[in-house]
């Protein structure tokens, strides 16, 4: 074992080892919560010190791989880890009242979070088959339970069952995918697959191209993609607001991470065979999405259908393969800060521990709240992909690639969704800005937490919308090799 | 280099809007002035521009060009000419008027007026920007602080027609980004890099159904802006609802940023489509020049009549662009450039008179010339202009349009002519019902009449509607080198010829003697 061999794997020791020593503290001293802030906030910061190590030493040479193939250290595995821990950190800090709220069961939530993050990451690193199986499920746990936690609300506890359920048939279909990927290669490692179907010309690939199927199925059911998507507007409801955020966001980014580099690096020689279904995906993911939230009527359930249409956008960049793999990462990163943003304000507005948040209690949010609202209002706007902002630079990337890659039909399809698509983020606006607060509406405070989240996250949304190059250039350095 | 100027007029609104909106919340009567002083910094700017300009030259000027991110062939590229001149200063002029003329806004000032600024900033892009990319960015970002003015400041229908107007918008430009993205594609292939710097973008060379496919995908979004009949239905609802400076600011300029992309980009970028597609836009340039005017007629509120002259002021200038010749193309350019004056002027004064009566009902008024004697006058005075008496602005370019057309449209040339005599029935018409004989509603007896204040917003505009219809040429001879090389590049690059003026009506005199 080398030095490398420890940084490979250093991010999720640092999340790890907080977790644990913040469950055994709690257990022994009942402490303050501060304490837990304290642990939780170095645990990141070490895995974010460590992603970015990752980083400055691992882009750009080859990929190494770790644990007997288990684990690859390279630029994609590290940008992941920033995006993933950063995402950590925001997401803790915008749920600061509901782990108050929480009371002591509080310790296991951030526990929780730090476990799930350490998941989310491996899918970014894992150079392995059952490696990455390991990671969805460390992920897909914590979040069931994530779900849950409140208890005490019977929305919340239908949303988790319906969450482990279908997310558990999911995993499953997943797994038999990759008995039927290693029954048609007899490869399980990421890389070994690359060399044997680089070298070898398969006469019958049935069962193969059934293995990636799955594949494509178990990850497509993680982002929401549509038409595996029906879990996600009762989850997304049903949650505990303070936490939805990061759930949607970690989802997202955990699962496009594993999706890019499985298809890229694995099944590149059959990119000519999958790509189309992508591309189906894509635009099936996007029509949806965008059709059903035009008529929501909760903020949350709307959230939800449009994740599944941004899922859709991302999907678009991934048929292009290697090629549309910044275009991914950018849309990704961008996307989870702005749903992060987003669900902290709805935190904020409803309450953290809350499920339903329906529109009507954004009416006249501008005068109540102009924080919240400004925030707010510029995530609708990022997310509406208007100019200026991470979302504009995002489509721009993910409509390149598609076009490049030859989907022009997607693409134009794409952007008429996106047109319906501003209907319903404008009349979040008009909610907050146009329509008159009822009487004795009183002024929302925003906690400090959600406060310093949303600073950062606005911040972020316009400075990369006016000047993206910095990510952009970095990005060229995050292509699984 | 040379002084940024072109970055500096778009910067100095922007920066002012955010100044406004750093302004103390408790001092809302600071807001507007701080908001009309800096608007007056990007009009002196623009004057300066105008000023230094070089007249006679066809190509851009004060040109920036600067790599934006080099991989994907993005450039922040700036440049303005003749046809790009004369709208930059139109634009920031109107801004100081309105928002002079927005004193009875009280709620939100600090919002409404940082929304102005930052909706100048976009438009002065989309003028100035010579990247795709860049074009659309300012292009689709001003829609959003107009979507606020609308929607927030607007009147009873507002949020309906904020969010009509934003959608209208937003499904054209989302059809010119597809077509934007497939240009710098196809760019590449004969390139060697994807780009999408309008200058380089020339020197490609489309296929024919390449051309007709992009040209539909750019011509969508701008018909839908200019309005061009059968898009123009978003045009009445936005205008009514608007408060008076945003119906100032969307008739004046906003609407021209869609003939101007039509000229700017269609007309060079694809001309083969641009000469088979003639037709079809001149024929409903002039369904829309006559559509507007008799719908015009029947209105029962005189906001809504004036916003239909633009429906059928516009179809004009579409007209005497797709005449191709080179007095169509000037009229169509030094037509937009009236159009926002007098209807401008035409809103700054319906909207005097609602802060008056609150309401734009014609049959409201009667005999006001009696009361109000100087804003009778003055509309009286603009009405003209709008319908193209000689002497004023408004016949300039409605005759260069008609003459440059008849060369090459005869039939669609006199068809247009007559809504030169609709637009004088439909104002004179209202002029008659609201400003002769006796007063005929009570209320209306105690009007008083315009205020200083009012006087100096108008002051400006008509001014310039004398000097233009008068002295047209500086404004002339500084399109026409820009409208010469766009004719000259359709010219080299399709079969079509621009026919010579005259050459339809000279006599030739004694050959049948022979």
């Amino acid at each position: 074992m080398t030095n490398m061999d420890f940084l490979a794997i250093g991010p999720e020791v640092a999340v790890t080892a907080a977790a644990v020593l913040l469950l055994m503290v709690e257990v022994g001293g009942k402490p303050p919560k501060w304490v837990w802030g304290w642990i939780a906030g170095l645990g990141v910061a070490a895995a974010l010190g460590l992603s970015i190590a990752q980083w400055v030493l691992g882009r750009g040479a080859d990929a190494n791989t770790y644990f007997s193939d288990m684990l690859v250290l390279d630029g994609f595995a590290a940008f992941g880890g920033i995006v993933v821990f950063t995402l950590t950190a925001l997401g803790l800090a915008a749920s600061w009242r509901l782990v108050a709220s929480l009371q002591r069961r509080g310790a296991e939530f951030v526990a929780l979070v730090l476990i799930a993050a350490a998941g989310m990451h491996l899918m970014a690193a894992s150079a392995h088959l059952i490696m990455l199986f390991v990671a969805l499920e460390v992920m897909s746990i914590s979040f069931y339970v994530l779900v849950g936690i409140t208890r005490n609300r019977a929305d919340a506890d239908e949303a988790a069952l319906k969450y482990f359920l279908l997310g558990a048939f999911a995993s499953a279909v997943f797994l038999y995918g990759i008995a039927l990927v290693f029954a048609g290669t007899g490869h399980l490692s990421l890389y070994g697959e690359e060399d044997f179907l680089g070298a070898t010309v398969i006469l019958r690939p049935g069962v193969l191209l059934a293995g990636i199927a799955m594949l494509i199925v178990g990850l497509g059911f993680k982002v929401s993609a549509a038409p595996f998507h029906v879990w996600a507007p009762d989850v997304y409801q049903g949650a505990p607001s303070g936490i939805t955020g990061f759930l949607a966001a970690g989802a997202k980014v955990g699962g496009f991470a594993a999706l890019a580099r499985v298809l890229t690096v694995s099944f590149d020689a059959y990119s000519d065979d999958w790509a189309p279904a992508v591309a189906v995906l894509a635009v099936a993911s996007v029509v949806i999405g965008t059709l059903l939230a035009i008529t929501q009527e909760d903020i949350k359930r709307m959230l939800a259908y449009s994740s599944v249409a941004h899922a859709g956008f991302i999907l678009l960049a991934l048929t292009a393969g290697d090629a549309g793999v910044e275009a991914v990462w950018f849309y990704v990163a961008t996307y989870a800060i702005q749903v992060v943003a987003a669900f902290a304000v709805v935190a904020a507005v409803t309450g953290a521990a809350g499920g339903r948040s329906p529109l009507d209690a954004y009416t006249g949010l501008g005068r109540r709240s102009p924080i919240l609202a400004g925030s707010l209002g510029l995530m609708m706007l990022a997310m509406a992909g208007i100019p200026l902002t991470t979302g504009f630079i995002g489509k721009i990337g993910v409509f390149r690639a598609a076009i490049d890659a030859g989907y022009l039909w997607a693409v134009i399809t794409a952007l008429v969704a996106t047109v319906a698509g501003l209907y319903f983020y404008l009349r979040v606006i008009v909610r907050m800005y146009m329509d008159a607060p009822e009487e004795a509406a009183p002024a929302i405070p925003v906690p400090a937490g959600v406060g310093w989240t949303l600073a950062l996250t606005s911040a972020a949304t316009v400075a990369l919308g006016i000047a993206p190059w910095p990510l952009l250039n970095m990005l060229r350095d995050a292509i699984p090799l | 280099m040379d002084f940024p100027i072109l970055t500096t007029l778009i910067v100095l609104p922007m920066a002012a809007g955010i100044a406004v909106l750093l302004l103390p919340r408790r001092r809302p009567e600071l807001a507007l002035p701080v908001a009309i002083a800096s608007s007056l910094l990007p009009l002196g700017a623009a004057l300066w521009m105008l000023v230094q300009f070089e007249t006679g030259v066809g190509g851009f000027q004060f040109v920036e060009d600067v790599s934006w991110y080099q991989p994907w062939g993005i450039s922040y590229h700036l440049g303005v000419d003749g046809i790009s001149l004369l709208l930059v200063v139109l634009t920031a002029l109107l801004f100081p008027i309105s928002l002079l003329a927005s004193t009875s806004i009280k709620d939100r000032i600090h919002g409404y007026a940082a929304s102005m600024l930052f909706l100048e900033a976009g438009i002065i892009g989309v003028f100035l920007a010579l990247d795709l990319v860049v074009f659309f960015v300012f292009w689709e970002v001003m829609l959003v602080p107009m979507y606020f003015i609308i929607g927030v400041w607007g009147g009873g229908r507002r949020v309906y027609a904020a969010i009509k107007f934003f959608l209208f918008t937003a499904f054209g430009s989302a059809l010119m980004l597809a077509g934007i993205l497939s240009l710098a594609f196809l760019a590449r292939d004969q390139l060697g890099a994807p780009t999408f710097d309008f200058v380089k973008l020339l020197d490609v060379d489309l296929a024919r159904t390449a051309q007709f496919w992009l040209f539909a995908a750019f011509g969508l979004s701008f018909a839908i802006k200019v309005p061009l009949f059968p898009l123009h239905t978003w045009l009445p609802d936005a205008h009514v609802e608007a408060p008076t400076a945003g119906s100032v600011i969307l008739a004046g300029v906003l609407l021209k940023m869609g003939t101007y992309g039509l000229i700017r980009f269609n007309l060079t970028l694809f001309p083969e489509a641009t000469v088979g597609l003639v037709p079809v836009l001149a024929t409903l340039a002039v369904i829309g020049i006559v559509y507007g005017a008799v719908v015009a007629i029947v209105q029962k509120d005189i906001k809504r009549l004036v916003a239909y002259s633009s429906v059928s002021h516009l179809g004009f200038v579409v007209l005497g662009i797709f005449a191709l010749t080179v007095q169509g193309l000037q009229g169509g350019v030094i037509q937009m450039v009236n159009h926002g004056l007098t209807t401008g002027a035409l809103f700054l004064l319906v909207g005097m008179i609602y802060e008056r009566r609150h309401t734009r009902e014609i049959s409201q008024f009667g005999g006001l010339g009696s009361v109000m004697p100087i804003y009778a006058g003055v509309f009286l005075f603009t009405a003209f202009a709008s319908i193209g008496l000689p002497g004023l602005n408004g016949f300039v370019g409605e005759f260069y349009i008609l003459m440059g057309s008849f060369l090459t449209l005869p039939v669609w040339a006199i068809i247009a002519a007559t809504g030169v005599v609709l637009a004088a029935v439909y104002l004179l018409w209202a002029y008659q019902r609201m400003f002769t004989g006796p007063i005929t509603v009570e209320e209306n007896r105690g009007l008083r009449d315009l205020s200083v204040r009012e006087i100096v917003i108008l002051a400006p505009l008509v001014a310039l509607i004398v000097f233009l219809g008068v002295y047209p040429k500086p404004a002339l001879e500084r399109i026409e080198p820009s409208v010469d090389a766009i004719l000259h590049r359709i010219e080299q690059t399709t079969d079509y010829r621009v026919p010579d003026f005259g050459a339809g009506v000279v006599i030739t005199v004694g050959e049948h003697g022979e």
